[in-house]
């Protein structure tokens, strides 16, 4: 009891000063963090490059109509400098912008390598104030400091974890096998027939079956298109890599036993074990997470790649729609404990982006947003409940086709003119990617501006097409909707 | 609505990837079936009733709220009160003119030319007579006509998908759409989308800006065709009509600076009211023509009385947010003269009915945190007027 209390009094003093620090820095200049998240395939890395190359350009060439403080001339450009917290790595632009760059690969411009870990990434935003009091301030010319901090939205599937016992994750996950992924999981399914929990098992035959776990998760990720796979970091480690905390799974069948039985369990029983191992996972990897990084955001960005999960299928779909739901929730969580009350810097924008709204036609967007909608009807809820701000857009933070119009029998039908990613885009085999790239001017469907019923895809599927990135040449690059996105994330800052 | 359009269309290819303008006859198809996907989940628990599909039938019609106030575009475009003067008016002049036409006639047959003169001379002044009035009402009509699509480019306002509407509360309005599941939302879209460019290209026009003129240029360059229609509102609104903003503003300022010295000068009463009335037609007359609007006698005063009214409903509780500052400057108009503080206050009521008459007039309302406010006009009235009492003093 007086451990804990030493603990959280030295936690405390610990965030008085950084806060106190930070508030110092906000006094004298502008800063800003603003977080960047979706779940993997969403297009996390894109646009962060693009983000950060449209206020490079900011000054000059960028097209930002549709953010007043670029078309009034105010915004003079960005640079790069240090990041604060150097445990951090660095946000990789560099390659990012080496692989759009197109003089890699022998097919052209290849988007960016997906994010694997948190990486974080400092800008300096020069800008021309309006307001009397910052003119006289800064005269001419103010900064804006501006963190980029890019983290996996699987880890934040985690954080409901924090809630949760052994038992109540088991029987989770069980629902979840349930639900149309048994196919990807025979392997370990079988590996743990027979084991009950007072079995006792060897460290080396726990790794094994964590590791044909693990194994299930990325198949039902790849293959599958399922998002909501806990524990997150089994799919993206970071630097827990082959650590033993990385090493437990569910025990499916645990309903069948009494809290007490299972309490009676000896030490070394497998129960016992994995509720060890999944306890110091939730205290070591989940909490630290939330705590140095997560609460001190001030604004938020979620990537959802809506027309991905529509060519996936009915499953995907939903299973996105419940990771979502399971995503949403950690923005409004943990303010129930007063020492968080107090300590939290609540997110005070928060940004819904449906990305890849270059892969269907402009009159599209509408249907694509109410999708997004109705997909995070329920979080939409409680945010609006609790008065998160929030918006939603669809962008294309690189823009990698361009609208046409076709005539056809004297009709007019709106089009999209690009090049096709090869057969075996997506996959990270560099031998494949780029391969037999075609041209190609086509309609790609429409978007459903509801959520589609099962039926819909039993008898037909949605495809929509994937676009190579286009040739950027050190120009910022072309974007849809980047320009509204930076105004409501940066907008009242750039005053 | 038939059960196709529930479903999205799918996916098609033309094949000439370097002409937009492909030909019908030289493009593929590689359409995927899925008009016959899931026909048959209409039905629902309640007793099924099949209607033919060409039976007539319209939208559940839903209460429409009254507007709190009725708005410029409300009286303007209502029927007017006074149709028996409009004929009285149009048949005196019908009849006055066969008179005229029939006293010439007579006079050139029976060779009475003083006759005849009078009767020509009648006949021009019935003829100047009506070319004034249809003047003045087809003037009229087109401040009725600028109203109006100010009224439905609002409209457009509200329920298009913009990231404006999607914020704040936007979801809730959405909802729309989901109270009308037979609406296909992407072709609705689409249609909205066309119709707001026909709107917005219906203003250029009313505005009489050429194609060459450099805001709309700008407008023109700065539209993607991934825009949608509030965006092109958005830029339209600053590219278009922000410099025509400022002018407006600077003219207000100027103009009721003008007017207040006026005032502090003018030795009698009668006068200053009479030139408080004249300065705030001129200064309307000259606002709304810089929106692109040229108005009438008939139609200067309705702007002018709506103003008014406007001025009277919605900006009351505008009026009450800004009494307490209007005292203020009138504690500093105690430090000027008694004739120059009243020339303050005549100068603050003609840049208020200025700004009041900006705000109607502009084809695009303001948004919120941009409608221009009287702050700042006050200020450099108050330095306008400091300046003009000082040297009034040293004069005399």
């Amino acid at each position: 009891m007086f451990n804990t209390m030493t603990r959280n009094a030295r936690q405390l003093a610990r965030d008085v000063g950084r806060e106190a620090h930070d508030l110092l820095e906000r006094g004298l200049d502008r800063q800003l963090r603003l977080a960047v998240t979706g779940l993997s395939g969403a297009g996390k890395t894109a646009f962060l490059v693009s983000l950060i190359e449209q206020l490079r350009h900011a000054g000059l060439g960028a097209r930002l109509e549709l953010l007043p403080a670029a078309r009034n001339g105010r915004l003079l450009g960005a640079e790069r400098v240090s990041q604060p917290d150097l445990s951090v790595p660095r946000f990789p632009l560099e390659a990012g912008l080496r692989s759009l760059s197109g003089q890699h690969s022998p097919y052209g411009p290849e988007w960016p390598t997906p994010t694997r870990s948190i990486s974080e990434l400092r800008l300096k935003i020069g800008f021309r104030p309006t307001s009397r009091a910052a003119r006289m301030l800064d005269s001419q010319r103010a900064t804006l400091t501006l963190d980029l901090i890019d983290y996996p939205g699987e880890w934040l599937l985690d954080l409901p974890m924090l809630e949760q016992d052994f038992t109540t994750w088991s029987s989770e996950c069980e629902t979840q096998l349930a639900d149309g992924r048994g196919d990807w999981a025979k392997d370990w399914m079988a590996a743990i027939e027979g084991l009950t929990p007072d079995s006792e098992v060897d460290e080396d035959r726990l790794a094994e079956i964590a590791s044909l776990y693990t194994d299930y998760l990325h198949a039902a990720r790849r293959k599958g298109g399922f998002v909501d796979l806990t524990p997150g970091r089994f799919l993206l480690p970071g630097e827990l890599d082959e650590a033993p905390v990385l090493q437990f799974f569910p025990l499916p069948g645990l309903g069948e036993w009494t809290a007490d039985a299972l309490a009676a369990l000896p030490e070394a029983s497998l129960y016992r074990t994995l509720a060890r191992r999944f306890d110091h996972y939730r205290r070591r990897v989940v909490r630290p997470f939330y705590h140095d990084h997560f609460r001190r955001f001030d604004r938020q960005i979620v990537l959802i790649d809506v027309l991905g999960a529509l060519n996936a299928g009915p499953a995907p779909f939903r299973d996105l729609s419940r990771a979502l739901d399971k995503l949403f929730d950690s923005f409004a969580y943990g303010r129930r404990h007063l020492l968080a009350r107090l300590m939290d810097r609540r997110i005070d924008r928060l940004a819904i982006a449906a990305t890849k709204a270059d892969h269907v036609t402009p009159e599209q967007h509408g249907a694509m947003r109410d999708l997004l909608e109705q997909l995070l009807a329920d979080p939409l809820k409680r945010l609006r409940y609790r008065d998160v701000p929030l918006k939603a857009f669809t962008i294309a933070a690189i823009r990698a086709s361009e609208a046409r119009e076709v005539v056809e029998n004297g009709q007019r039908h709106p089009a999209l003119a690009g090049h096709l990613l090869g057969e075996h885009e997506g996959t990270s085999d560099p031998d494949t990617q780029g391969a037999g790239r075609e041209s190609v001017l086509l309609f790609p469907g429409e978007v459903p501006s509801r959520l589609p019923d099962p039926n819909f895809w039993a008898e037909s599927r949605f495809d929509f097409p994937h676009f190579a990135p286009p040739q950027v040449d050190g120009k910022a690059p072309p974007h849809i909707r980047m320009d509204a996105v930076l105004d409501w994330l940066l907008g009242d800052h750039l005053k | 609505m038939t059960t196709e359009s529930r479903h999205p269309r799918p996916g098609k290819r033309f094949t000439s990837p370097n002409s937009a303008q492909a030909d019908a006859t030289s493009t593929t198809y590689a359409e995927r079936p899925t008009e016959s996907a899931a026909e048959s989940t209409a039905e629902s628990l309640r007793g099924a009733r099949h209607f033919s599909p060409e039976m007539e039938s319209q939208p559940l019609a839903a209460a429409e709220p009254e507007p709190a106030t009725p708005g410029l575009d409300a009286t303007l475009s209502a029927k007017p009160r006074h149709r028996g003067l409009k004929w009285l008016l149009l048949g005196t002049l019908t009849l006055g003119g066969v008179e005229a036409g029939h006293a010439l006639y007579q006079a050139a047959m029976g060779g009475d030319l003083i006759a005849g003169a009078w009767g020509l001379l009648g006949l021009g002044a019935i003829g100047l007579g009506a070319r004034a009035l249809g003047k003045e009402l087809f003037r009229l009509r087109h401040l009725r006509k600028h109203v109006a699509l100010r009224a439905e480019l609002e409209e457009h306002q509200q329920d298009d998908f913009g990231p404006e509407s999607f914020g704040q509360g936007g979801f809730g309005q959405r909802g729309d759409a989901l109270a009308t599941p037979d609406e296909d939302s992407g072709k609705a879209g689409g249609k909205a989308d066309s119709q707001q460019e026909d709107l917005l290209e219906q203003l250029r026009r009313q505005m009489k800006l050429g194609d060459d003129d450099a805001g709309v240029r700008a407008w023109r360059a700065a539209c993607e065709a991934h825009h949608s229609p509030s965006e092109r509102r958005e830029l339209f609104a600053f590219h278009v009509l922000g410099p025509r903003d400022r002018e407006a503003r600077r003219l207000i300022s100027r103009m009721s600076g003008e007017t207040a010295v006026m005032v502090a000068v003018s030795p009698l009463t009668w006068v200053d009211m009479s030139l408080v009335a004249w300065r705030g037609l001129r200064m309307m007359e000259r606002l709304s023509r810089l929106y692109g609007l040229e108005l009438g006698y008939a139609s200067r005063l309705r702007l002018f009385k709506e103003v008014l009214a406007s001025m009277a409903f919605a900006g009351a509780s505008e009026l009450a947010a800004e009494a307490s500052m209007d005292l203020l400057s009138m504690n500093l108009a105690g430090r000027l003269s008694t004739k120059a503080g009243q020339g303050l206050g005549s100068g603050l009521m003609n840049a208020r009915l200025g700004l009041r008459a900006m705000r109607l007039l502009r084809p695009i309302p303001f948004h919120e945190n941009e409608v221009p406010r009287i702050g700042e006009l006050r200020a450099e009235l108050f330095s306008r007027m400091r300046k003009a009492d000082k040297g009034e003093g040293e004069e005399s």
